[in-house]
């Protein structure tokens, strides 16, 4: 257990200033003002702090908001949002905004300290402040992502739930929590609910279409022979089971495509990351077979010399030898 | 083989990868714990560490000396020094320039090379605030002359907080903590018992072992029952200790063991300290070896949880020929490695087939990871059933997560594949696997080979200080040897080059000590050895470990755990029985040290001042295991410094040489 000693530490402080007073010492302690002077903040520092209090500003924000953004009711809370879409694109967008713009600032904070010409340990560290606030954006950054990835999902289920696509004429009831509002569209039509991303729930009863105008095939004054009733029906319940099980599996996609998209994102956060050291191994790989060109050029020349200097050595030796005999002839 | 007499409150902030056991019986967090804890806060400005999902980051500079990087190494990585917000760590003494605007947070001893230096740091206005943390209580005076030089500079303003922190110790596992690493030679053995010491250097080194043991009980908020043996250092350590102790929880202003311990603790009974001297074995120091982590210790010297192997690999110089290179590399064996954490305290045959199991499961891991993506590529022609695709979507997913936990296995079973190389290697050079068979039959009192002889003299096996340390061991645990048979062996020992002073100290300390009962005392044990390693070469693993024979150790108890066993279950030994008693809960100081308790102890704390190693260390905790079962037990066990068997045998060597 750490014991704190600071208030020891300031009664001592004003023991020994009491003391000096007293021995009559000259107040070079008369220097420190009784509010204490502030130091002037250096450059760096304010700017750096600036960046972390817009990233913070930012994360109160997304936090405060996220409740009503994520709007976790059901599909069918016959409530209001508390949030228009219109809101949450504006959110998304100031949010995108404020993180490219910190990004930026953090940037120039880079650029900056690195051509400052500092102490090597003072540089260090603003290499590492730096780094510290880009992993501290990266975090509020995937809180907005995940934020803005349940509502994506939430907007793609709801638009799954409520779209029908029947194939034929008789088409089924889907038996889902809509089947209260679909009852009036028991028989055929492409009911095709479209609804756009800024369905309210209560737009809901109003898209559902009137009661069919466009009667079915058989006129109302058609009488149903039981056996045929019966057919129907069969028919009936047998596209009802197919439609069932392929609005299963649709959804199904839809959670694996999400899941899919998830993948992608990790991957290409991975990408990225590589893409630095891409780049470099590309660009010392040029380098390199630049070298080698130049190294065989080298080498060519290399031996071309040595072969010219082989023949010159050689004729040397022989106007040698041929010089020894011409002596030797000349002097006997 | 998890301790289970263990409690671990997993740590929120460390994530541990180890197998957690959870009696919610006893203290919830370790001594490691809480030092960590401690740390944390003490690097979050001294104020508690909230559980926010993001904090700001707020970024500082470390200042430390030797003694707080011995402390910090073995508990937080650099990285997390680094998510913790620590900028830089320097060096106290170390040149250092001025970084404007950031607040600094020491961490160094109260000494006074420590104290000016800070106070110069304060004429160079290094930093912008200080927040000084000493390691062990400041005194008055050095306060006063950190508060002078405030004054003189003017910077009283920036010193923001100064705290205590009570944390000189260093602690390695969770039940393992030793006193110095760096500054080790202060209070080995050799110190404690050279002949030439004074008075003053004695008190000097008691003071820093009280001061250290003092801190470890402030850090985990108990007060021990204290006992030790009479008429050595441990027993002037224990009264040390118990006088401080006393001195503090009378203090009721500043106690530091008030009734606020920390929640969920709890046990109802103190713990037990046994102080133990190191003259009370000396053979255990110089044993050879079976277990993983004493091996480490012994062979690749392993210093605070890290250990450094050379690794000489083929390079191909330009002329053609491969130059061997060696490169040294460290790895960390901290307690977040799984394997190393089950596997530390086995005998080394049961390691090698462990390294290989993990081999093999990351293998077939490895291989569905592969086997997936030839899936998918077949797939993907294919306008297959959309059943199979979200298979596979899953199966991508979980593959996917799962990659960085592979990587880092690998990375774990890459390690210990060397250093279990390392360690084999050294083994066969070495043989040191035969003294190791000769020494447990030498202290299990068994019939004595003739083989000790022929092993001195062969000049095959083991270097010189292995044939030293066999001969010591059997001048204090085997028979008893005559002048004449023991000079003989001398001789023999400097023909094969070796240094025969440790031996000459042996022979006085064991003419000093009463020892008669001795050899006994490592009674109960032996081993078996069943020749060679037939079904783990048929297994076609790594480690061809032929010629090194399979032993399987049986279990016995060194000395220290006879005497921990006895006074924890109160039996009466003839050893035991005058065993000082000191219990600073009492009013007074009771000098007839009577013991006063009447039920078995749960926990407790081993300490052994001159030195320890790891074979104590995992005897005491097969100990606790073993009992585990009838009345679970927790050790912890302290030593001044851990000294493998060289160093052990270097200091014996001075002390004979000045007889």
């Amino acid at each position: 257990m750490a014991v704190d000693v600071t208030n020891l530490f300031k009664a001592t402080v004003k023991s020994v200033k009491s003391r000096n007073k007293l021995s009559g010492e000259n107040g070079s302690g008369d220097k420190s003002s009784i509010l204490g002077h502030t130091r002037k903040k250096g450059d760096f520092e304010t700017k750096a702090k600036d960046v972390v209090s817009n990233i913070t500003q930012l994360r109160d924000f997304l936090l405060t908001h996220r409740k009503e953004y994520v709007n976790t009711g059901s599909h069918l809370s016959t409530e209001a949002s508390k949030m228009s879409d219109a809101e949450r694109d504006q959110i998304d967008n100031d949010a995108q905004s404020i993180i490219r713009k910190c990004q930026e600032s953090i940037g120039i904070l880079r650029l900056d300290s690195s051509q400052q010409p500092v102490h090597p340990q003072v540089k260090e560290h603003r290499q590492i402040v730096i780094f510290l606030m880009g992993e501290y954006l990266k975090a509020i950054c995937k809180i907005y992502s995940e934020q803005k990835a349940v509502r994506v999902k939430r907007a793609v289920d709801r638009k799954n739930i409520s779209r029908l696509k029947p194939e034929t004429k008789n088409s089924p009831i889907k038996n889902t929590d809509l089947s209260s509002l679909l009852k009036k569209t028991k028989d055929d039509g492409t009911v095709e609910e479209n609804l756009s991303s800024n369905a309210k729930t209560p737009n809901l009863s109003k898209k559902v279409p009137p009661p069919p105008e466009n009667q079915p095939t058989f006129s109302p004054d058609d009488d149903i022979s039981p056996e045929e009733a019966q057919m129907f029906e069969e028919e009936n319940k047998a596209l009802y089971d197919e439609m069932n099980s392929m609005a299963h599996e649709v959804r199904q996609i839809e959670g694996k495509v999400i899941e899919i998209a998830k993948l992608q994102e990790i991957f290409a956060e991975k990408v990225l990351e590589q893409e630095k050291d891409i780049d470099h191994i590309a660009s010392t790989a040029v380098g390199t077979t630049e070298n080698i060109i130049d190294a065989n050029e080298e080498i060519r020349e290399a031996i071309q010399k040595k072969a010219e200097f082989r023949v010159y050595i050689l004729f040397f030796l022989v106007m040698c030898a041929l010089s020894l005999l011409f002596l030797d002839w000349y002097n006997g | 083989m998890e301790l289970s007499p263990f409690t671990r409150k997993v740590n929120p902030e460390v994530p541990r990868l180890g197998v957690s056991t959870c009696h919610f019986v006893k203290m919830a967090a370790t001594l490691r714990e809480k030092q960590t804890a401690a740390l944390r806060r003490m690097l979050n400005f001294n104020a508690p560490i909230t559980k926010a999902s993001s904090n700001e980051p707020q970024w500082k500079i470390l200042v430390y000396d030797r003694f707080g990087q011995d402390i910090i190494s073995p508990l937080l990585t650099v990285k997390e020094l680094r998510d913790l917000g620590v900028t830089l760590h320097l060096n106290l003494h170390s040149d250092r320039d001025t970084i404007p605007d950031v607040p600094v947070i020491y961490f160094v001893m109260p000494t006074d090379d420590n104290v000016q230096r800070i106070c110069r740091d304060f004429e160079n206005q290094l930093y912008e605030s200080y927040y000084l943390n000493f390691i062990s209580a400041i005194s008055r005076q050095k306060l006063e002359d950190i508060a002078s030089a405030s004054i003189q500079y003017s910077c009283v303003a920036q010193v923001s907080k100064i705290y205590d922190q009570y944390l000189n110790f260093i602690s390695l596992e969770d039940d393992l903590f030793t006193l110095r690493h760096q500054d080790r030679d202060a209070i080995s053995y050799y110190a404690l018992n050279r002949g030439d010491v004074k008075d003053t250097e004695m008190e000097a080194i008691m003071d820093m072992i009280v001061d250290s043991l003092f801190s470890v009980f402030v850090t985990l908020g108990v007060v021990p029952i204290i006992r030790s043996a009479r008429g050595n250092a441990a027993e002037m350590v224990a009264e040390k200790l118990d006088k401080k102790l006393r001195e503090n929880v009378r203090d009721a202003r500043n106690s530091l063991f008030t009734a606020d311990s920390a929640p969920g603790q709890f046990s109802f009974q103190r713990p037990l300290l046994v102080l133990l001297d190191r003259n009370l074995d000396l053979a255990t120091m110089l044993h050879h070896t079976w277990t993983y982590q004493a091996l480490a210790h012994d062979v690749l010297d392993l210093k605070l949880n890290r250990v450094e192997i050379e690794e000489s690999t083929n390079v191909q110089s330009p002329a053609g020929s491969p130059r061997p290179m060696k490169k040294k590399k460290s790895y960390d064996l901290n307690t977040n490695d799984k394997f190393w954490h089950i596997q530390k305290g086995s005998p080394f045959p049961t390691v090698a087939e462990a390294v290989q199991e993990e081999l093999d499961a990351y293998r077939t891991q490895e291989d569905k990871v592969k086997s997936l993506k030839a899936a998918m590529g077949i797939e993907g022609e294919d306008d297959s059933a959309i059943s199979m695709l979200s298979d596979n979507t899953a199966k991508l997913t979980s593959a996917v997560n799962s990659l960085p936990e592979l990587l880092e296995k690998k990375r774990l079973i890459d390690m210990h594949t060397n250093i279990a190389t390392a360690l084999l290697e050294q083994v066969k050079t070495r043989k040191l696997d035969i003294y190791f068979e000769c020494e447990e039959k030498l202290m299990s009192k068994s019939v004595q080979d003739k083989s000790l002889m022929e092993l001195i003299a062969d000049p095959e096996a083991g270097t010189p200080n292995d044939k030293v340390r066999l001969f010591t061991i059997a001048l204090i645990c085997g028979p008893h040897m005559s002048e004449a048979e023991i000079d003989q062996y001398c001789v023999a020992l400097t023909e094969a080059g070796c240094d025969i002073s440790p031996v000459q100290y042996v022979r006085r300390w064991k003419a000093y000590a009463k020892m008669t009962a001795a050899p006994s005392q490592y009674g109960g044990g032996g081993i078996s050895s069943t020749g060679m390693f037939a079904n783990l070469v048929s297994k076609g693993s790594q480690f061809v470990m032929e010629g090194v024979k399979n032993l399987v150790v049986k279990r016995h108890n060194l000395p220290a755990t006879r005497i921990v066993d006895a006074l924890m279950e109160l039996k009466s030994y003839q050893d035991v029985e005058d065993y000082r008693y000191f219990d600073p809960k009492l009013l007074r100081a009771d000098s007839s040290s009577v013991p006063r308790n009447k039920s078995p102890f749960q926990e407790a704390f081993v300490f052994v001042v001159g030195g320890g190693n790891y074979i104590e260390y995992q005897n005491l905790v097969d100990y606790a295991k073993s009992k585990s079962l009838t009345s679970p037990k927790k050790i912890w066990y302290g030593c001044s410094d851990l000294v493998n068997a060289s160093l052990f045998l270097k200091q014996l060597g001075h002390l004979g040489k000045e007889i």
